[in-house]
C-alpha cells in the first residue's frame, strides 16, 4: 500500500513536471503576446520589451524552463502579468469555487444516478427502467452548456427563483447560487452514472455468489445493498476519478454561463491574454487536482474490493 | 402554471427551500445583496472585465479606469450626455496659459484617506511625472511632458516639450489624470512605483470596500469626501464578460445596467424588461478592413482600389453587425473633431468600377486570403461573397484573437509578410489623435499592418496634435483620412454602437456620449 502511494506521488510528480514543460514548448510555438493583448495598439515597443523582460520570455527556453521549475520548488510561480498579484494568489482564490461546482455536481449525480441504476437493475425492461434509460440518454447528449443556459432561462429568468450569475457570499448564499451550475453540470453524469450502475448491477446480480445468497433467504435488499452494490459501484469510482478532468473542461462553459469564479475560466482567459504566468499556474494545479482525484479513485477501489487491493 | 410559478418570488421560493430543508439553510442565510434586489442605496452594475490594475500611473483598460474615477479625484472629469466635454473635479481652476503650458489651481479640502491629508500640487506633480519616471505605458497618454512646475501648494503648471492638445480629453479627464497622494505611494512601495491593485489611499466619492476576483468590486461612499454627494450609498460593479449571460442576468434583476448585444438589440426594443431604459449610443472605436501595400499581390493601387468599391459596407454591417451600427467615414468616431460628414468611396461601392479598376490592373483569377479573428468570420464571408462578384477568390483566414493581434508585426516573425487582408478594430479615446496615429510610416510592421506610406500624413499627424484651434485640427484630420481611403489600403466599415439598458426603478443612468458609464453621477430612480 505505502509502496503502491510512493509510486504514485513519483508518477504524479513526473507527470505534473511533463505537463508543464509540454506547456512552455507550446507557449513559445503559439504566436500572441502578452503586452498586445493587454494595451493593444498602446503597447509600445518599449513597453513590449519591459514586459517580455520581467517574465522573462527574452531568456532561452531551457533558461524558462529551469527558472520556472526552480521557482515551484521554492513555492514561487510567478505573479500575474497584469495585476502583478502573485500566481499562487490568483490560482488559490478561484480554485475553490470549481472544487465546489465538482463535487457538488458529481456527488448530486451520484446520489440520484446510482439508486436509479440499481432499481432499474431491479426493475429490468419494466417501463420504469424503460423510461429512466431514454430519460439517461437524453440527459446525456444534452452538453452541459445548453442545459446551463436552459436552467438560467426558466429557473432565473422567467421564474425569479434563482439567483442567474455568481457565486454569492458566506456559506449558505454559496448554496443557493450553486445549484444552477451544478444541476447543468451534474444532470449529464446522472444519465451517465445510472446506465452504468445498471449493467454492471445486472453483471453482478447474474453471479453465483448472489445466487448463493439468495438461497440463504437473504432479503433482497441486504443482497443489492451488503453484496452486489460495492461489487457493481467499481467501475462508477474509476469512471467519476477520470471523469474529474471531464468536469474542469465542462466548469469553464458553467463558470462562463453563470458568470461564477474559477480555474476554468481563469485558464481560458489567461490563455486568452497571453498571461503566461497563469496559464502554467493553474495548469500545474488542474494536473495535480486529475493526479489526485485518479488515484483517490484508485484507493476507494482498493477499499471496496479485496483484489484490486492485493494488486497494490 | 405560469401564474402559479410566475407568482412565486426569487425570496420566498429561497425561503421555502430553506424551511424544506430544515431550517439549515434558513439559518445561515445572510440577506446578501447579491441574492436580493436592491434595498437602499446600492448600484448594481455590470462590467465587461474584472479590475486588473488600480494605479492610474499604470492603467490599461477601461475598467479599471470606471472604479478609478469613483474611488480617485482629477483635475478635470468628463461632463454625461450626448455631446464631448469636461468640467473640473478636483481643480478650482484650470487653463492653457501657452501652447506648452497649463496652469491649474486645486479646489481646497480634497482629501486623502489614510490620514495623508489635503491633495496639494505635489500630489499632482508626483502622480503626472511617475508615468514619465517608470516608463509606464500609460505614458503616452501625456504626449511630451516634461515636468510639473509647483507654484504654490494649490498651484501649478504642467508643462509640455510640444504642444500636445489630446490632453484635455483623453489625460487629465480619464486614466492618467488620476492624483495619487505621494506620501501614501511612497510609503506603500518605497519608490513611487506601480502599486498595483492595492491603492495606499483614497480621495474619490467612494471607497473600495473590497475586491472579490471575478464576482465583485463594492464601493462604499467615502466620509471624507467634500465634492458633490454621488447618489447612491454603494456601488457594485460585476464582472460578466458574456454578453449573453449579462443580458440573463440583468432579466433576472441580479444587475440593474448592463450593455446589450447588437444582436439582442432588436429583440430588447421589441420585448424590454419591465421598467427597462434602453439606450444605444456611438462608439469612437474605429473597425476597417487594411489592405497590405506591399504584397505582391496588392501592390498595385488598380487592385486595392478594386477591392475597396466592391465591398458593400451596409451589407456587411446587417450581417456582422444585426444591421445596428453606422456606417464609417474614416477612423474618426461621430462627434469628434476631425468626423468626415462621407467617405470618398461609397459605403455601398460600386461593382461596375470596382471591375473597371481591376481591369485597368490587368489582374484576372486573383485569390486573395483575409485574416481575422474567430468572432468576425461572418464577416469575412460577407467581404468573400461580395469580392467573387468581381472575379477575386477570397479565402478566409481564421485566427485566434492572442495570434490574430501580431499578425503584422514585424517583431514577432515573418507572417507580415503573408498578410493580405484584414478586419480588424482598435478601441479608441476621444480624440482624434488616436485615431490616426497608427498609421504614420513609424507604425509599419507595429501597427500600420497596411504598410502605408505617406509623409504628408506623417506631416499633418504631428502637425494636428498641436494645433488647438478645433477648425484647423478638423481640416487637417479630414485631409488624413482622404489620404488613407486614396491609398486603397482602407476600407472603413464602422465606428461601432453601444446599446446599453438600465432599470428606471432603480437609477437615473449617467455615461459619455460614448455609453461608458459615469457611476459618480448615477442618479437614484
Amino acid at each position: 500500500m505505502w509502496l503502491y502511494l510512493l509510486k504514485r506521488v513519483v508518477l504524479g510528480v513526473a507527470v505534473i513536471a511533463i505537463a508543464e514543460a509540454f506547456l512552455l514548448l507550446m507557449i513559445h510555438a503559439v504566436p500572441g503576446d502578452p503586452a498586445v493583448a493587454l494595451l493593444g495598439p498602446q503597447a509600445t515597443p518599449e513597453f513590449r520589451a519591459q514586459l517580455h523582460q520581467q517574465m522573462g520570455l527574452d531568456k532561452p527556453l531551457v533558461v524558462q524552463i529551469v527558472t520556472f521549475f526552480g521557482g515551484l520548488l521554492r513555492g514561487n510561480l510567478g505573479f500575474d502579468v497584469f495585476s502583478q498579484r502573485p500566481v499562487a494568489d490568483v490560482v488559490f482564490e478561484q480554485l475553490p469555487y470549481t472544487i465546489e461546482l465538482i463535487l457538488v455536481s458529481i456527488l448530486w449525480a451520484v446520489a440520484v444516478a446510482v439508486p436509479l441504476g440499481c432499481y432499474s437493475a431491479m426493475r429490468r425492461n419494466s417501463m420504469i427502467d424503460q423510461a429512466v434509460g431514454i430519460v439517461a440518454v437524453a440527459t446525456i447528449a444534452i452538453p452541459s452548456f445548453v442545459m446551463a443556459v436552459s436552467a438560467l432561462l426558466i429557473f432565473a429568468v422567467m421564474l425569479g427563483w434563482l439567483p442567474a450569475i455568481g457565486a454569492g457570499t458566506g456559506f449558505a448564499d454559496r448554496v443557493i447560487h450553486l445549484i444552477l451550475p451544478a444541476f447543468a453540470m451534474g444532470i449529464g453524469w446522472v444519465g451517465y452514472i445510472s446506465r452504468l450502475v445498471r449493467a454492471s448491477m445486472l453483471e453482478i446480480l447474474g453471479e453465483n455468489h448472489i445466487r448463493m445468497a439468495r438461497s440463504f433467504g437473504l432479503s433482497e435488499w441486504r443482497i443489492v445493498t451488503g453484496y452486489a452494490l460495492p461489487l457493481a459501484i467499481l467501475p462508477t469510482v474509476t469512471i467519476i476519478g477520470v471523469g474529474i478532468a471531464w468536469l474542469l473542461s465542462s466548469a469553464v462553459f458553467i463558470e462562463v454561463v453563470f458568470a461564477r469564479p474559477g480555474i476554468g475560466a481563469l485558464i481560458v482567459n489567461a490563455v486568452r491574454a497571453r498571461n503566461y504566468p497563469v496559464v502554467m499556474g493553474g495548469a500545474l494545479v488542474t494536473t495535480f487536482l486529475i493526479v489526485t482525484a485518479t488515484t483517490m479513485s484508485d484507493l476507494i477501489n482498493a477499499a471496496l474490493d479485496p483484489r484490486a487491493r492485493e494488486e497494490l | 402554471m405560469n401564474n402559479i410559478a410566475s407568482g412565486i418570488s426569487r425570496r420566498s421560493f429561497l425561503k421555502t427551500g430553506a424551511a424544506l430543508g430544515g431550517g439549515v439553510i434558513a439559518a445561515g442565510m445572510p440577506l446578501s445583496q447579491v441574492i436580493w434586489a436592491a434595498e437602499g442605496k446600492l448600484l448594481k452594475v455590470r462590467s465587461m472585465e474584472d479590475i486588473n490594475k488600480l494605479d492610474p500611473g499604470f492603467y490599461n483598460n477601461s475598467q479599471n479606469v470606471d472604479v478609478m474615477n469613483c474611488i480617485y479625484s482629477k483635475l478635470t472629469r468628463y461632463k454625461p450626455g450626448s455631446e464631448w466635454g469636461w468640467e473640473l473635479e478636483a481643480a478650482e481652476k484650470i487653463e492653457q496659459v501657452d501652447p506648452t503650458h497649463i496652469r491649474f489651481r486645486l479646489k481646497k479640502g480634497f482629501k486623502f484617506t489614510g490620514g495623508y491629508g489635503e491633495m496639494t500640487a505635489k500630489d499632482v506633480k508626483f502622480s503626472f511625472e511617475r508615468a514619465i519616471k517608470f516608463n509606464s505605458p500609460v505614458k503616452v497618454d501625456w504626449g511630451s511632458l516634461d515636468h510639473v512646475e509647483i507654484e504654490d501648494d494649490y498651484t501649478g503648471v504642467i508643462v509640455h516639450k510640444t504642444p500636445f492638445v489630446p490632453l484635455w480629453y483623453i489625460t487629465l479627464p480619464f486614466g492618467a489624470g488620476h492624483i495619487m497622494s505621494e506620501d501614501a505611494v511612497i510609503k506603500a512601495t518605497g519608490d513611487g512605483n506601480d502599486f498595483g491593485m492595492t491603492p495606499p489611499a483614497f480621495s474619490g466619492p467612494y471607497l473600495l470596500a473590497e475586491w472579490k476576483p471575478k464576482q465583485y468590486v463594492h464601493l462604499t461612499r467615502n466620509p471624507d469626501w467634500s465634492g458633490p454627494k454621488p447618489g447612491f450609498d454603494e456601488i457594485r460593479i460585476i464582472p460578466i464578460s458574456d454578453p449573453k449571460s449579462a443580458e440573463r442576468a440583468y432579466q433576472a434583476g441580479d444587475v440593474d445596467f448592463t450593455w446589450v448585444s447588437l444582436d439582442s438589440l432588436a429583440s430588447f426594443r421589441k420585448n424590454p424588461p419591465a421598467d427597462t431604459k434602453i439606450e444605444q449610443h456611438p462608439s469612437i472605436q474605429y473597425h476597417w478592413i487594411g489592405i497590405n501595400v506591399d504584397h505582391p499581390k496588392l501592390k498595385d493601387i488598380n487592385v486595392r482600389k478594386a477591392i475597396q468599391w466592391a465591398i458593400n459596407v451596409p451589407q456587411i454591417l446587417d450581417v456582422a453587425y444585426a444591421g445596428e451600427a453606422a456606417v464609417a467615414t474614416g477612423t474618426i468616431a461621430p462627434g469628434l473633431v476631425g468626423h468626415r460628414d462621407k467617405a470618398l468611396v461609397p459605403p455601398e461601392g460600386d461593382l461596375t468600377k470596382a471591375r473597371e479598376f481591376l481591369e485597368k490592373a490587368g489582374v484576372s483569377d486573383l485569390t486573395l486570403t483575409i485574416s481575422v479573428e474567430s468572432a468576425d468570420a461572418a464577416l469575412a464571408q460577407a467581404v468573400q461573397a461580395q469580392l467573387s462578384q468581381i472575379g477575386i477568390a477570397l479565402t478566409v483566414d481564421v485566427q485566434e484573437s492572442g495570434s490574430f493581434w501580431t499578425l503584422g508585426m514585424e517583431s514577432e516573425g515573418e507572417r507580415w509578410k503573408e498578410l493580405q487582408l484584414f478586419f480588424t478594430y482598435f478601441n479608441s479615446v476621444p480624440d482624434p489623435h488616436y485615431a490616426t496615429v497608427y498609421f504614420v510610416s513609424d507604425q509599419v510592421g507595429i501597427w500600420n499592418w497596411q504598410r502605408f506610406r505617406s509623409e504628408r500624413y506623417d506631416e499633418l499627424s504631428a502637425k494636428a496634435a498641436t494645433v488647438s484651434d478645433p477648425g484647423e485640427r478638423a481640416t487637417m484630420y479630414y485631409e488624413m483620412q482622404d489620404l488613407m481611403e486614396e491609398s486603397g489600403a482602407f476600407r472603413f466599415i464602422t465606428n461601432g454602437s453601444t446599446p446599453l439598458m438600465y432599470r428606471t426603478t432603480q437609477m437615473q443612468a449617467a455615461t459619455r456620449p460614448d455609453g461608458r458609464p459615469l457611476y459618480n453621477d448615477f442618479g437614484p430612480a
